[in-house]
């Protein structure tokens, strides 16, 4: 186990590493507007001294080199240049990220709290009312595209609440509709393919052996049906918990929530290459490293699992 | 299974013991059989046929049919509606005939069936209009992921050299989030449909790839696909005759849900301002404008209306592709 | 005491047609772009200079009528050559932190001190022409440029703490007006020193001068001003507290959340504006249109769009005065403009590209001196565009351009007004002239640094462009289509619609013959310094050759936005130049949202006031 760990962590390191070089070649491709908030008045001497200051007339290798020696020695992304004039790029997302955190996870708690117990009665009642109305919601979130269903949810929810519709960090009512909101989706995709996973468990030969042999049928769905069909969810809950935070962008804007959602999608329209790579670098270390920990779960859960013979192969 | 209870196989046992029972003389048990070619060729199997079960299972799921219906209609549609007499064209301006000026905002009405938008276009004929183009991004999506994930899923899982690289490859691009990638490529690229697609594309094909590879994995050193190369048979063919058929109803299934979600991609695009200018409507652009107008109950009817059709495409790909992959799922053609 | 209490009531009620203040004055609203910068001395971009003009004071500022008022200068006089302006600053007025803790006092070499670092090249302002180019200071342009490195040589100079002297090279009696930009304002010079580029990039890397300070500063959270209680002036800050949250989707929710009491103001998009109109017609106000930019149509000169588009026939096209003069008459301009003007566009339909009330002479207003005489008959007019397109068909089919010619209209992605605009304009146009005639196509441009990618790199053929004046003479308004060269002497086609071009070599005679006299009447206008009546009509008749070739559309003032409010915005400072506009001191925070009446009541008194003074 131990070698498979080392080892795994050593290739999403090689993984990161090449994303990295890879984001940050592309981003030199980019124009040079990108370093200069006014270069309409810049001459071209003062454009090439900026450049210069900044050591990008260097080969593209020894500044990436340069950019890995900071980010290493110095824990330094760069400067933002026109999203936030003259500011370092960790200076920018230091807060930002722990409220993305935040509401990430309590978002991905609620999905789970609340799809994981819908999935699992939508199974067990096949066929039935309660199958038949989860599968009316799951139908309703997954064709009504959130943009809208969110904008419903805000207008009367804080309506019907009584609160403001902008979020205060330090009032809890006003965490309620927006981590409601954003767990909607996550809460019909675990629902739904919970509920496919254990119809399918419920039919194979293990199951009916048990049954045969007369086990308490609420024994049979939580330890045997539940715990099998819950292995493969298992594996995407650090990428699902990813993507919370990148498609937080509509509820972040609608709230006024200060978090990672729209940042990308801003810097990216203004061009500010510090910052794309700095934000490009966090979600692709998130990434990396939620695809490590889906794997460990499942290892974790279900012990027929074992990577280190296999060899690390995904 | 399938074979046992086929209702030919009933029918021939229920006429043998019929006969049994009936006349048991030499002369009636036993006459010489006339030649008959076809029967030679005859083998044991039934007269199973894949794909008559599949449309059957599929045609006892009347929620999937009428859904298929829906989305059939609806397809069709789209292509007929500006054809048919008295539509307004979707770009035109409409003025009100006294004064000259734009008829803004109307609501739904006997001249305007959804009413106008916020200059005076008509609604009805932009919500299909929108329609067609985010199909278009859809289906166009679909066929791409589908072409370039099948070749080089085939690739991957079939040519053993390929395997780390390919391999390798997939564990960086898998680990850049789409949307991401979404989010460069459309703003890198110049507006328009054509960069949808491919901002799309480009990522979704890798999904496919190793789908199909792993079923490649899974099929290739089947005992039949041995015996064919030990025969001598080339790797294509062997990956067109025997390969590819098996996955033609997975690879449909994930093609019918690619499309709507192609078309939420596209919500997603131009909510973020990246997506195709208004002047292409597209059901993204429709509901992006619409969504403006929400707070205003009276004008909430611009964002109800495409949302409607938005909903009613996605549904009925969607369930349509779940039941359509389960019945052609074997297993289910009992 | 309750005696007290119901005599106060009763007034109350007496004083009913006033609308009450409230009690609580925090103003609260959104705002949707963060700005990108809080240094004053180099942005110029006016969402970035609002804090600047709320918590820094210029030398001098304008009161709600457009009249000069004392700022941190208490006078100022200009010597007999016009060339050495001095100002006597108030004295006792100090530099605080975001916690409003005093740190110094304000002195004249904080004016200088500013001034360097606007001109240190290093610095990247944005703003530095105004002091190179409009008021003319002394040997700056040389200083900015790394001519001369001696900023002592520069023409500013605190002689004492209390005495401000500029020294400019020419005469420039608008020279007070340009002290109320961001680049003239003061900067506590040790800070300047300390903090170097990253001056002004957090609300605790500058000092405050101005009626508030900025207690909180999180970008895209929030602003918040707080009152600075030691202000010279706190009588006239009216309102304590000014929190801004940030919503990127402001412009949606902003409306509703004024309904429900929870932002004091909101801007109405002219999509939602007529709804509101007939279902809150007693709030529904405008904002107080301001005449600082002009808007007019450019024919772009210089295409560098793609091939696709035909460029090269459109350059054709485009020296054909018929050609223009068939576009100008077949574009009804008060029709396009119901994308941005829903209600009234006549109210700010221009028919120069100097706008009415910038500037006057004797009592009459420079747009409506002699050489203008019968402008307003040049646009819209069916039958005349039709008799343009048959001369232009003819003289092109000549000159080899295809038909239809190929019109490519630039626009801001995102602006949806803009858009829509454009959408109305090429119906339009398209059904006067036929569309085997001209194509309107539209083109998205970039949503950031949209001018530099589309106007200024030729990416258009036709654009809605827009310039301000940054003093008070005509001459501003020449300065958008002025001769820009390259080193090696030949034109290198200016900002807007690269005109100057066509003067090198002799493809289009036509086009060069009018570009002749153009720069001829400029620079005939120009010389003409002692009598401002002739310097005004020259100008005036200078302005008039463009509008007779149709080589520029004059289009419209931009009107002032719909919304709803609980600021009488009629009681803030006032002047089509400098930052007076952005601030709010002297506004009140009343307690309902002003009604229309109380607005129209507002509207005229303040109209009134102006048209005296």
């Amino acid at each position: 186990m131990a070698k498979y760990l080392a080892k795994r962590f050593f290739r999403s390191f090689i993984t990161l590493f090449i994303i990295l070089s890879i984001v940050f070649i592309l981003v030199r491709q980019m124009p040079i507007e990108g370093y200069f908030p006014n270069i309409e008045k810049m001459s071209e001497e003062q454009i090439q001294n900026g450049l210069h200051q900044m050591g990008l007339d260097q080969p593209v290798l020894v500044q990436l080199g340069n950019f890995f020696k900071n980010l290493i020695l110095h824990g330094d992304l760069g400067t933002s240049r026109i999203y936030r004039n003259n500011v370092p790029v960790t200076e920018i997302l230091a807060p930002k990220i722990p409220v993305s955190i935040k509401l990430g996870s309590l978002s991905l708690c609620v999905a789970l709290l609340l799809g994981l117990p819908m999935g699992t009665l939508m199974a067990k009642y096949k066929g039935k009312f309660f199958d038949h109305l989860g599968t009316g919601f799951i139908v309703l979130i997954n064709a009504v595209p959130a943009a809208v269903y969110y904008l419903f949810i805000q207008l009367y929810g804080t309506e019907f609440l009584g609160i403001s519709m902008l979020f205060d960090p330090d009032k809890v009512s006003s965490w309620i509709l927006p981590v409601f909101s954003m767990s909607l989706g996550n809460i019909a995709y675990y629902a739904m393919w919970l509920r496919r996973y254990m119809v399918d468990e419920s039919k194979k030969d293990y199951v009916m052996l048990a049954r045969i042999k007369g086990a308490n049928e609420n024994r049979i769905m939580f330890k045997h049906i539940f715990r099998n069909s819950f292995v493969p969810l298992a594996q995407y809950i650090p990428t699902s918990f990813l993507n919370t935070v990148i498609g937080s962008i509509y509820i972040e804007s609608l709230y006024s929530i200060p978090g990672m959602g729209g940042l990308l999608v801003d810097v990216v329209k203004k061009q500010d290459n510090a910052m794309v790579q700095g934000i490009v670098l966090l979600y692709a270390c998130v990434g990396v490293i939620g695809l490590l920990l889906g794997d460990l779960m499942m290892v974790t859960l279900d012990p027929r699992i074992n990577f280190a013979k296999k060899g690390g192969d995904r | 299974m399938a074979l046992l209870k086929h209702p030919k196989l009933e029918e021939l046992e229920q006429h043998c013991s019929e006969a049994l029972q009936e006349d048991l003389s030499d002369a009636a048990l036993f006459s010489y059989a006339e030649f008959d070619e076809a029967e030679v060729e005859r083998t044991g199997a039934s007269n199973y046929s894949y794909w008559r079960s599949t449309l059957r299972a599929f045609s006892k799921n009347k929620m999937a049919m009428f859904l298929l219906i829906l989305m059939l209609t609806v397809v069709l549609f789209t292509f007929i509606q500006p054809l048919l007499p008295g539509q307004f064209d979707p770009f035109q301006v409409n003025n009100n005939p006294t004064t000259g000026l734009p008829l803004k905002n109307k609501q739904p009405n006997s001249v305007h069936w959804l009413g106008t938008n916020s200059i005076g276009q008509d609604l009805w004929a932009r919500i299909w209009s929108g329609t067609r183009t985010s199909l278009f991004i859809g289906i166009a999506v679909a066929m791409i992921e589908a072409a370039v994930g099948i070749l080089m899923g085939v690739l991957w899982g079939y040519v053993r050299k390929l395997d780390f690289l390919f391999t390798e490859i997939y564990n960086v691009l898998d680990n850049i989030p789409s949307t991401i990638v979404l989010i460069l490529v459309s703003f890198v690229l110049k507006p328009g449909v054509g960069t949808i697609i491919f901002a799309m594309s480009i990522t979704g094909w890798i999904g496919m790839a190793r789908f199909v590879r792993n079923q490649v994995l899974i099929i290739r050193d089947r005992d039949y696909n041995v015996a064919s190369r030990c025969l001598g048979t080339n790797t294509w063919r062997i990956i067109i005759k025997n390969l590819l058929p098996y996955l033609v109803s997975v690879i449909m299934l994930r093609m019918a849900l690619s499309i709507p979600g192609a078309i939420g991609s596209e919500v997603f695009i131009t909510y973020i301002g990246l997506g195709l200018p208004a002047t292409t409507p597209s059901l993204g652009n429709l509901i992006n404008e619409g969504r403006k107008l929400m707070m205003s109950p009276n004008l909430r009817y611009q964002l109800i209306y495409p949302t409607i059709l938005l909903s009613i495409v996605t549904v009925s790909f969607y369930m349509v592709g779940n039941a359509f992959s389960d019945a052609a799922d074997p297993k289910n053609h009992i | 005491m309750k005696k007290v209490l119901a005599l106060v009531l009763c007034l109350c009620v007496l004083l009913g047609c006033v609308p009450a203040l409230a009690a609580d004055t925090t103003y609260n609203a959104l705002y949707s772009s963060e700005v990108s910068t809080l240094n004053y001395l180099t942005s110029s971009n006016t969402w970035d200079q609002t804090v600047g003009a709320n918590v820094i004071d210029t030398l001098v500022e304008y009161d709600s009528y457009a009249q000069v008022l004392p700022g941190l200068a208490e006078s100022w006089e200009v010597s007999e050559d016009e060339l050495t302006w001095t100002f006597h600053l108030r004295k006792g007025v100090k530099w605080y932190d975001h916690t409003g803790a005093p740190v110094a006092e304000v002195t004249a070499n904080d004016f200088v001190s500013a001034l360097k670092y606007v001109l240190t090249a290093e610095y990247e302002s944005s703003v530095s022409y105004l002091v190179t180019d409009a008021a003319h200071i002394v040997n700056a342009a040389e200083y900015e440029r790394g001519e001369i490195t001696d900023f002592s040589q520069v023409g500013v100079k605190a002689v004492d703490d209390y005495t401000l002297q500029y020294n400019v090279t020419v005469p420039t009696p608008y020279f007070v007006s340009c002290t109320t930009y961001g680049c003239f304002m003061p900067a506590y010079g040790p800070l300047l020193e300390e903090q170097g580029a990253e001056f002004a990039t957090a609300n605790d890397k500058m000092y405050y001068c101005g009626a508030y300070y900025l207690s909180e500063f999180e970008p895209q959270v929030k602003h918040v001003y707080s009152k600075n209680l030691n202000y010279w002036d706190a009588a006239n800050v009216h309102i304590e507290k000014i929190e801004r949250i940030y919503n990127a989707e402001a412009s949606t929710l902003a409306p509703i959340m004024a309904q429900r009491g929870e932002v004091d103001s909101a801007e109405l998009s002219n999509d939602i504006v007529e709804e509101w109109l007939s279902t809150n017609p007693d709030i529904v106000i405008r904002d107080r249109a301001i005449p600082d930019y002009s808007y007019f149509y450019c024919f772009n000169f210089d295409p560098q769009y793609d091939a696709e588009y035909e460029p090269d026939n459109w350059l054709i096209a485009v020296n054909n005065v018929n050609f223009r003069q068939s576009i100008m008459k077949a574009f009804d301009r008060l029709y396009s403009m119901r994308a941005i003007e829903p209600t009234d566009p006549e109210s700010v339909l221009q028919n120069t590209i100097t706008p009415k009330t910038f500037a006057a002479v004797d009592g009459v207003d420079f747009t409506e001196l002699a050489p203008f005489e019968g402008v307003q008959d040049m646009y819209f007019n069916a039958d005349a565009a039709l008799e343009y397109k048959a001369k232009a068909i003819e003289e092109l089919t000549a000159a080899g351009a295809k038909f239809p010619v190929k019109m490519v209209l630039t626009y801001k992605s995102g602006d949806t007004d803009w858009e829509n605009e454009y959408i109305l304009l090429k119906q339009q146009l398209e059904s006067v002239l036929g569309t085997d005639y001209i194509e309107c196509i539209l083109m998205a441009g970039p949503s950031e640094s949209f001018l530099s990618k589309t106007r200024r790199a030729g990416m258009y053929s036709f654009m809605r462009c827009n310039w301000g004046g940054d003093f008070v003479d005509p001459a501003t308004w020449t300065d958008p289509f002025a001769e820009s060269f390259n080193d090696d002497g030949t034109h290198k086609g200016n900002s807007y619609n690269k005109m100057d071009k066509m003067l090198d070599g002799d493809t289009y005679p036509e086009t060069k013959a009018t570009l002749e006299a153009y720069y001829a009447a400029v620079a005939e206008a120009k010389a003409v310094t002692a009598d401002t009546k002739d310097r005004y009509t020259k100008f005036a008749a200078a302005e008039r050759i463009l509008l007779d070739n149709a080589m520029v559309v004059p289009y419209f003032i931009m009107p002032a936005t719909y919304q709803v409010s609980k600021l009488n915005i009629f009681e803030g400072q006032y002047a089509p130049f400098g930052v007076s506009n952005l601030r709010f001191k002297y506004q009140h925070l009343h307690d309902d949202f002003v009604t229309i009446a109380e607005y129209e009541a507002a509207e005229a008194a303040w109209l009134e006031a102006l048209g005296n003074k």
